[in-house]
């Protein structure tokens, strides 16, 4: 079984504060796995570490048993809503055009394929009604669709989603899980930060629970227990997070 | 040549420094608010009501041409107001972000301000030198009234700012909580807003409508690179900023003797003397100037490095000069060799190099960290023995006496590290 | 003798067709000094209209406000560098540039260096650069011009001494915003509106960033003689931000700023010529262009209020559709 994804060693500081610590896991192809932990964890910026949008200070990570430089056209990102202007003058469809553009470099054109693919993916989060719509006058739930169908349209084998269920409606995310289970049942691996203890166990196949450093990874139902959960978001070793923000104080100028 | 007292020099000395004094104090405010900018589109805005002040003097009562000084500090706040207002709205009403609205009002407002300025150059040209000397000022040229009003702005931003310290302090600090606990808000901003207009407009005969806001700007960073307490942000800002007032001031007037006919306004030279000012702390302040932080950085590397030798003698009892040259780099070895021999660490015999009896203990020590930090990864975190390693070589730096009693303690004062190692005891103390 | 002295407004225009139609026909081109100031401000009015918005949509209004402020550096960069006469002649192009995109590569390397390295606050690194850099540009313009004027003419433009040489860099200017706009709108679209996602789908965000850096600072120096330093601020910021209030497409948008931008600046040379006219006063074109921009954006706000109260809409700031 590949590897879709595999940290070794990571430590990533933000400023002189440690917010990942000795990271290491691996995830195999084809796993729906959900990032838990508390706040500041460290959870989009796993993410984002993985992305190449933040240096970490070491560690090593493979992407299908590559590094980012020849992976990255597999892999798609569906970042936080609010790092986003919606009041930006640009349509629906163009927003999931944009997800074509990472193959392009600086002077390709978009072609028909490009433009069909698109509306496909519109069609598949039921946006399509939509396409001609100024993004800002969609709601939480549509924008996140939207958000979806862009990276959809990248045909990824590894989706990233940073807390896609926030701010969004019930229908819409039993939707967004559904497609997610079926993007998975066909192969892909999607890595979702996740910030909903209770629906761990419905939505995820996998779990990883984070708090600067990594507590558990692997199957829900080997790793989603009470005192993981608790070592997760609890104030236990309290002691380590005082040594670890110390040392990563002074490493940093 | 004392500029103090000389009748043509006091004036635009002291006139300068009370003007950078207010200025300074206002820019710590903005600094602590992330807003510095907003003084930039409060001196472009304050260009065109400055005109019309003077135009308005022109054709109403020309008689009073030694009072256009007010009537420009007049149509210059009115104008500023203005401004501000239009910004306002601007990022109310019309959701445009902030950033845009600041430049698009100070670009009009001025543009607006180059018309009238134009029109009052061809019709009342016997007034234009007034509104020339608006835009990059002319401190030179400034009197003894000029120096009473400059003195009543910086006696009442300071006033201001000492006796409402506390209630300024939360709102900078925290305006949500302040308004919280009762303070309020809007009164202190508003009394806020109004000084800093003052400072602004009162500066701009000085230096001038566009580099006033540098004035702001400066000093507030300087004096944010020395401290964290709001109190000496203010005092040290207040300092700098009249310190470059001066030295800006002594500096044109000197230079401008020197070499003749060499005149460098005076506007540019105080900027420029407050922005050596930030750069110095920038780099050199203790705690956060650049010098220190890489100055901190490069010891504990080098105390790193020390200590791992120490841990390689250590281990291996002796070791041969020449066989750390290859492990490290050979000068840096070298040269930290030197250091722990001379320090009393390590000692050396003809190529062989041992530990002395300070030596021992520190390493030892350090040994002790290390395990001592693997067995609570691998007990109280659940971490496999084969990674706690790493981490351990770089806890073993970092740990305090007092995170290690703690670990001690919670360990119950272990004897063997995960991979069955002896873990070496602490000293009792004699 | 110029064709436009003692033309009212609709003369102004009436001429001008008169002589574009003769052209037309085969005259020789002969430019007056009237239609030179035109044609440069048309030319500033498309490259402003052209960045505008991206400028305004990634938040770097400020910045380019920075920029804006040392391309006075550079240009005396420039002068040192080509001891061109400063009588109103430009000795060469690609000198200017240079010392445009010099200046800005400075502004814009200090400023990123004061965020990251020295860890200060995104507006006080902006403040401290620009300030910093445009006193040193005001001390340097009277170290080695001994003319004292330039600094005024930078700030306020003088029209009126523009010359074919500037007609020559502000039409290159403009060309290469267009060639930016026309071959890089997606990705510049895309890194406007998601920078992030830009870079992680491997989008060239970093270098469309350097590049608007660069075209912003050729930008302001080509306007520099035209409307000013402060000016060409209210042609990058104004237009954008009135067209925003009826249309949300970009590539529409992209079209319709330039265009107010052109509408106001033709409108400001032919009133300054209208006005020297009728009362013999020369007024500051670029004054004019400015006030007209703020009156084209307050009677566009006008015009938007009443829509919504017709209409009984109350929504958000943009209009539905």
């Amino acid at each position: 079984m590949s590897q879709a994804l595999t940290i070794d060693s990571l430590f990533v500081n933000y400023e002189r504060t440690a917010v990942l610590w000795d990271i290491s896991f691996s995830i195999p192809a084809g796993t729906l796995i959900g990032i838990v932990g508390p706040n500041g964890a460290g959870k989009s910026t796993l993410l984002k570490a993985v992305l190449g949008l933040v240096k970490p200070l070491s560690g090593r990570i493979d992407l299908f048993s590559k590094p980012l430089q020849e992976s990255r056209s597999r892999i798609a990102y569906v970042p936080q809503r609010e790092t986003v202007d919606w009041d930006f003058p640009i349509t629906a469809l163009e927003v999931v055009l944009m997800g074509r553009y990472g193959r392009l470099g600086w002077f390709g054109k978009l072609r028909k394929a490009d433009r069909e693919a698109a509306w496909q993916a519109l069609e598949l989060v039921g946006m399509s009604p939509f396409a001609d719509r100024q993004i800002g006058e969609l709601s939480g739930g549509q924008q996140q669709r939207l958000f979806l169908a862009r990276a959809l349209v990248q045909n990824p084998d590894l989706f990233l989603l940073d807390e896609p269920f926030a701010g969004v409606d019930l229908a819409t995310e039993k939707a967004i899980v559904n497609l997610l289970k079926t993007l998975r049942d066909q192969g892909k691996t999607i890595i979702v930060v996740h910030h909903d203890l209770p629906t761990v166990t419905e939505y995820f196949d996998w779990a990883l629970l984070l708090n600067t450093r990594l507590i558990a990874c692997g199957p829900v139902s080997e790793v989603f227990h009470k005192e993981q959960i608790l070592a997760a978001f609890g104030k236990t070793a309290p002691l380590f997070q005082e040594a670890t923000h110390l040392s990563a104080k002074s490493r940093v100028l | 040549m004392n500029y103090f007292t000389d009748p043509i020099l006091r004036a635009p000395t002291i006139g300068c420094i009370l003007m950078c004094v207010a200025a300074s104090l206002m820019g710590v405010v903005l600094l602590l608010q992330r807003r510095l900018l907003v003084g930039e589109s409060i001196s472009h805005a304050a260009y065109p009501g400055a005109i019309l002040g003077i135009l308005a003097l022109a054709l109403l009562g020309p008689e009073w041409e030694e009072y256009s000084f007010l009537a420009v500090l007049i149509g210059a706040l009115g104008s500023s107001w203005l401004g501000m207002k239009a910004i306002e709205r601007m990022e109310r009403k019309i959701k445009i972000r902030s950033d845009a609205a600041l430049c698009f009002t100070l670009a009009i407002f001025f543009g607006f301000g180059i018309l009238l300025a134009s029109w009052l150059q061809e019709s009342l040209p016997q007034w234009a030198s007034q509104a020339q000397v608006l835009l990059f000022g002319q401190a030179a040229t400034l009197t003894d009234e000029h120096i009473m009003i400059y003195a009543l702005l910086a006696l009442g931003c300071t006033l201001f700012i000492l006796f409402a310290f506390r209630p300024l302090q939360a709102l900078l600090f925290d305006r949500g909580y302040s308004k919280s606990i009762g303070i309020n808000t809007r009164s202190f901003e508003r009394a806020l807003f109004w000084l800093l207009l003052f400072s602004i407009v009162v500066g701009i005969r000085s230096v001038g409508v566009i580099l006033m806001s540098g004035m702001l700007i400066a000093p507030a960073i300087a004096a944010r690179q020395f401290s964290n307490h709001l109190k000496t942000i203010f005092l040290l800002s207040a300092l700098i900023g009249a310190l470059s007032g001066l030295l800006g001031n002594v500096l044109s007037v000197e230079i401008a003797l020197r070499y003749d006919s060499l005149f460098l306004p005076t506007g540019p030279m105080i900027i420029l003397v407050s922005a050596t000012f930030a750069l110095l702390s920038l780099l050199f302040s203790p705690k956060r100037g650049i010098a220190f932080r890489l100055a901190r950085l490069a010891s504990f590397r080098l105390r790193c490095l020390e200590e791992n030798i120490l841990k390689e003698i250590w281990k291996r009892r002796e070791i041969e000069f020449a066989e750390l040259k290859r492990h490290y780099h050979p000068i840096l070895a070298t040269f930290v060799l030197q250091r722990l021999i001379g320090q009393g660490w390590v000692d050396r015999k003809g190529g062989v190099l041992t530990l002395s009896d300070d030596g021992q203990t520190r390493a030892a020590s350090i040994v002790r960290l290390h395990r001592l930090w693997e067995l609570y990864l691998t007990e109280q975190l659940g971490w496999q023995a084969e990674k706690v390693h790493m981490s351990a070589e770089e806890m073993e730096h970092i740990l305090t006496p007092e995170l290690e009693e703690r670990l001690t303690k919670l360990l119950s004062d272990p004897q063997r590290d995960p991979h069955a190692q002896p873990i070496p005891q602490k000293r009792p103390v004699l | 003798m110029n064709p436009y002295s003692g033309a009212g407004f609709f003369e102004f225009f009436a001429i001008l067709f008169q002589r574009l139609a003769q052209v037309c026909m085969g005259a020789p081109l002969t430019l007056a000094t009237d239609e030179v100031q035109l044609a440069v401000l048309a030319c500033c009015a498309i490259a402003c209209g052209l960045i505008g918005p991206f400028l305004v949509l990634k938040r770097m209004t400020m910045f380019a406000n920075s920029l804006s402020h040392t391309s006075l550096l550079g240009v005396v960069g420039a002068f040192l560098i080509g001891s061109s006469l400063w009588d109103g002649t430009i000795a060469d192009i690609s000198i200017l540039l240079l010392g445009a995109f010099i200046a800005a590569l400075l502004t814009a390397g200090l400023t990123e260096t004061l965020s990251r390295l020295f860890r200060l606050q995104p507006d006080a690194s902006i403040g401290l650069v620009f300030t910093t850099l445009f006193a040193l540009g005001v001390i340097c313009v009277t170290l080695f011009t001994k003319n004292a004027h330039i600094s005024t003419e930078a700030v306020m433009g003088n029209p009126d001494a523009l010359q074919w040489s500037d007609l020559k860099l502000s039409a290159l200017i403009a060309f290469l915003n267009i060639g930016l706009v026309l071959f890089l709108y997606r990705r510049l679209q895309l890194a406007s509106f998601d920078e992030p996602f830009a870079k992680a789908i491997g989008a060239p965000a970093n270098g469309l960033r350097l590049t608007l850096f660069l075209l912003t600072s050729a930008t302001c120096t080509g306007a520099f003689r035209a409307v000013g330093v402060l000016v060409v601020l209210a042609l990058l910021t104004g237009p954008y931000l009135t067209a925003r209030l009826f249309c949300h497409r970009l590539s529409h948008l992209l079209i319709w700023t330039p265009c107010i931008g052109l509408v106001a600046c033709t409108i400001g040379v032919a009133l300054s010529r209208s006005i020297l006219s009728w009362t013999g006063m020369p007024l500051s074109t670029s004054g004019l262009i400015a006030t007209f921009i703020a009156l084209i954006f307050l009677s566009a706000l006008f015009v938007r209020r009443r829509k919504k109260t017709r209409t009984g809409w109350t929504g958000s700031a943009l209009p539905a559709g």
